[in-house]
This record gives structure tokens, sequence and C-alpha cells, in this order.
């Protein structure tokens, strides 16, 4: 696959030159910046589907370390490839081109170091309750059922829906049923959290809250973390990185900023305002090219 | 606790008003001794069930129905799960369901005799035969029908693929086979009566038919009130079912 993706190249001197660039620049950012080595690698990676329709290249040269305990938001417009990526890290769909890492060794399919935070709702288990819901992954290490419930519990807690536990998906509104899945992977002890776009369908009170709340466990657990959002400032509000993606087809990382604020993060700071009109006009670029 | 007693209440007030427009078609705008009213066919259930007639062959079909309709679900479930499970199954027996889909049980009466005579097997063979496809059916549909993220997020929890059948494909696809069985129970009543007018010695289709033969015609409306409250009541038991496993999970069950 990687001889292939290598020949593809070398017929494109343009395409060539530019990921490589990219390349050492991420290279040095993680080494640098994280000072550990890098627990998910993204090498090269691309990804054509093949449909009735032709070919489309969702993503091309995509690379990218994420370094144990980042906060690495992937941001980028509608359809620019984001859930592509992530479904490739989570190891539902391989890459057409390139290859992904988990700690040095590649990603063949879904496995418990990769939790996962699904886009819509449709993922938590109607029949189980909330509790039995975040039990889940215990169960399915043959947990017995007093310590499941007790380690579950512990994780309803963390995301705030105490007493909540023995409700049914049906019962929780949009936001909780979030906090479900947030914890539901997390109770599964992952090395690394992927999610996407977890609060995109709630009001902007609602997801306010959860970004506080994440930002929290997130400061509790130091579990590594890959976001996936389209909204600037919740990615410079969460995250250590912001990787920003060029629009489809064929998105690829356009450039990684690093947003050294403290947190939780003031979002009025002058600081903050700076990220926020850096990360902007990255965008702004790809929705507007002159 | 108040839904429920609403509706029962709208039940009996339904019933009640059921048997009296009978009576006011039956006294006074078509009067014929070939259409008694409610009250002489209640007196006649009566006398059937004090000389315990009427029990007799409401049991003869019922343990057809039973016997046929385990014995179908046992078959059905299991292909439609694999039938929804995996493509080459699906492939392989796609046309058995799609062909026999379409021979009804009814069709089936003079062929199950001939195999079966006249005993209980052709009952519970013709039960059986109209009961698995529509199982079959509904079971692969349910399959068919789980959210991907569903599978994806047991997958990214560490399952297995035996974990994934057994505690995420299972359990979505319940309410899909509790529908295709309460589909089933009603074809199946259509299916006994059918089978007993023509091929047997017991059961509610045979009272209809013997009931003919001497112009009993209270009789025959006996076993139509029968039919009727049976049918009632089995399908209230699959609602009741599929509300327990589903409808407080799924709110357009
Ligand atoms: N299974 C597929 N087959 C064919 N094309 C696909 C498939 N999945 C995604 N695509 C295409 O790949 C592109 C990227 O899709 P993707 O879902 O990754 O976008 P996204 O960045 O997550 O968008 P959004 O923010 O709207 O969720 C889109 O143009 C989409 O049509
Ligand atoms: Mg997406």
């Amino acid at each position: 696959m990687g001889g292939q993706a290598r020949a593809i190249r070398a017929a494109d001197p343009g395409a060539r030159i530019v990921p490589l660039a990219r390349r050492l620049h991420t290279r040095t950012r993680a080494a640098g910046g994280a000072g550990a080595l890098a627990l998910v690698v993204l090498d090269d990676v691309g990804k054509t589907y093949r449909g009735r329709g032709g070919a489309y290249e969702a993503v091309r040269g995509v690379s990218l370390d994420l370094a144990e305990g980042e906060f690495v938001c992937l941001l980028g417009t509608s359809g620019c490839g984001k859930t592509t990526v992530l479904n490739m890290v989570a190891g539902f769909e391989a890459p057409t081109a390139g290859r992904i890492l988990l700690d040095g060794a590649p990603v063949r399919g879904p496995g418990a170091e990769r939790g996962v935070v699904f886009q819509g709702h449709d993922s938590l288990y109607d029949w189980l309750t909330a509790l039995d819901n975040i039990a889940f992954g215990l169960r399915l290490r043959g947990l017995p059922k007093r310590e499941r419930r007790a380690r579950a519990g512990h994780f309803l807690r963390l995301v705030g829906l105490d007493g909540q536990g023995a409700k049914h998906p049906a019962e929780l509104s949009g936001g909780m049923k979030q906090r479900i899945q947030i914890a539901r992977a997390l109770a599964a002890d992952p090395r690394i959290l992927l999610m996407d776009e977890p609060f995109g369908a709630l009001d902007a009170m609602t997801r306010a809250t959860l970004q506080a709340e994440l930002s929290r466990i997130w400061a509790e657990t130091r579990k590594t973390v890959l976001f996936i959002t389209h909204d600037i400032e919740e990615a410079v509000a969460l995250s250590t990185r912001v990787a920003v993606m060029t629009r489809g087809p064929g998105g690829t990382l356009k450039a990684l900023i690093p947003v050294d604020l403290p947190y939780p993060r003031d979002r009025t700071s002058d600081g903050f305002m700076a990220v926020f009109r850096q990360v902007h006009a990255l965008i702004h670029a790809e929705i507007h090219p002159q | 606790m108040r839904d429920r007693a609403i509706t029962v209440l709208g039940y009996l007030a339904g019933f009640a008003l059921l048997f009296a427009v009978w009576h006011v078609a039956a006294t006074w705008l078509a009067r014929s001794a070939l259409f008694p009213p409610p009250w002489p066919v209640l007196d006649r259930a009566v006398v059937l069930v004090e000389d315990g007639i009427l029990q007799e062959q409401v049991l003869a079909s019922l343990r057809r129905i039973a016997q046929g309709f385990l014995l179908g679900s046992a078959v059905g479930i299991p292909i439609g799960l694999a039938i929804g499970s995996f493509r080459p199954v699906r492939a392989l027996l796609e046309p058995w369901t799609e062909f026999f889909r379409f021979i009804p049980a009814v069709a089936m009466i003079t062929v199950s005799v001939i195999w079966f005579g006249i005993g209980e097997e052709s009952k519970v063979f013709l039960i059986a035969y109209t009961t698995v496809f529509v199982i079959i059916i509904s079971t692969a549909a349910g399959v068919g029908a789980v959210a991907r993220d569903k599978i994806r997020a047991a997958q990214c929890l560490g399952a297995t693929r035996f974990q994934v059948f057994l505690l995420v494909a299972l359990p979505a696809t319940l309410p899909y086979i509790l529908t295709g069985m309460r589909l089933a129970m009603a074809n199946s009543f259509v299916t006994i009566v059918a089978a007993e007018l023509v091929a047997s010695n017991d059961g509610l289709g045979k009272m209809l038919w013997d009931a003919r033969l001497f112009m009993q015609v209270e009789d025959i409306f006996v076993a139509l009130v029968a039919l009727g409250l049976l049918g009632f009541a089995a399908d209230r038991l699959f609602r009741l079912l599929i509300r327990a496993f589903a409808g407080r999970f799924n709110p357009t069950m």
C-alpha cells in the first residue's frame, strides 16, 4: 500500500514536496511539544472511496502525530474528510494510502484502546439503562456484575449524571445521551478517545456546559483525545493543538496551531482571541477561496 | 395507570357497540333465520359450553396453532438471523423465502393432506408453514436495521464477533422478531380455519363446516365469535410483549 502511494506521489512532483514538508513540521512539533513518543501516528494517510459513481478522494496526505495526553482538535468545513480520518484511526475503515500506527503497530481494525464517541445517539443501546450502557465494555470483559456496577457508577458521577443511572436512553435528553456516550467510552479505559462532533447537535448553552465538563474530565483522566469539530471557538477552547483541514475533495492538513493557553480558558481573553483570529483566517480562506 | 383504565374502558365500550350494531342489524335491518341476533347465539354458546363441546373445539384449534407456531418460530428465527447476518446465506435462501412466500398456506392444504393425512401433522405443518416465512422476513429485516454505530460502538469497546451478535444484534432485533410473530399469529388463525374446514375431525373450522351442513346457524356464529375473541386475545398478548421488550425504549413501536 505504501509503495503504491509513493509511486503516485513520484508521478506528481508538486504533491510530493508539500506533504513531505508538512511531515517534517509535524514530527518536530510533536517531538518538541510533548517530549514523548507519539501514541498515534498518521503517516501520509489517504482515503479514496470507490463506488458506482466512480472514485472520490476524500482525504489525501494527512500526517499527524498524537502524543500521549494531548487534546487535538481536527477542524474543517463540512465534507472535508474529518469523519473519514477518525473512522480510519478507529479502525472502522482502512486507509487506501499511507499508514496509521498505534504504539508503533499498524491499526488493523477497531479495538478497546481506542474509545469512540459518535456524532449521533444511534450508538447507545436502547434496551439497557444508562448505567448498563456505561458498563457495557466492562461486561464484554467478563467483570462481575457488582464490580462493573461500581465502576460504571463512578463514571456516571464523573459526567454529572448521578442518580440518572436507571433511565433508558429514550428517557434522556440529547446532552445527557452524549454524556453517557463519553462515560461509556471512558469506563473501558481506552488509551485514546476519538470524538466525532460530539456536541454538534446540542444547543449553545448545553454545548458550553459539556465543553467545560469535557475539559475537566480530560484534566482528571489525562486521556489523549482526538476531537472533531467545525466550531472554531470549540476547538480553541478545548485543545492543546488545532489541526486545520483544507476542504474536500482530497482534504488534507493545512496547518497545526498550538494553543498555549491555561485551562479553564477565558474565551474573552486577548490570548484566546488571537488564536481564534489565526484559526478563523485559515478556515475563512477555505470557505471563500479567492 | 390512567391510560390503562381508559384503554380497558374503551375496549369494553367498543365490544358493547359491536354487539349493539349486530343486534340492531339482525333484529331490524336484515331479519332472517340465517342471521341470528346476539342473544340466541349467546344462549347456544352457554349450552355448548355446558356440554363441553365448545371448549373441546377451541382447545383442538389452539393446540394446533401453538404447536405449529412454536415450530415455525423455532425454525424461522435462526434462519432470519442468519439471512440478516451473512450475505452468502441471504443469497442462498432468499429465492426460497421469496418463492414460498407467494404460495399461501391455504394452497398447501391439499399437498399437506396428501403427505400427512387428516390427522394433527397436516394442520401443524400448515401453521408452521404460514408462520415461518413471515418470521424469517421480519427477523432478517430487523438484523439489517441495526444501526451501524451500535455495532461499531461494541467493536471499539472490545467486543468479539459473537458478542456483537449476542449482545447487540439480537436484542436490537427482538422487537422485529416479536412483530413478525404477531403477524404470523394472525396468519395462523386464517390458516387453521381453512385447514379444519377441509380436513379435520374437530376444531373451530370443523365446527363451522358441520354447522353449515346441519343448518345450525347459531353454531356458526358461536364459532365466529370464538375465533374473533381468541384472535383478539392472542394479538393483545403479543402487543403487550412487544411493549415490554421494545415499547419503553422505542417510542415508534
Ligand atoms: N462511504 C463513503 N463512500 C463514498 N464517499 C464517502 C463515504 N464516506 C464519506 N464520503 C465522502 O467523503 C467526503 C468526506 O466525508 P466526511 O464524512 O469525512 O466529511 P466530514 O468532514 O466529516 O463532514 P461533516 O462535518 O459534514 O461531518 C464527503 O464528500 C463524503 O461525501
Ligand atoms: Mg463528519
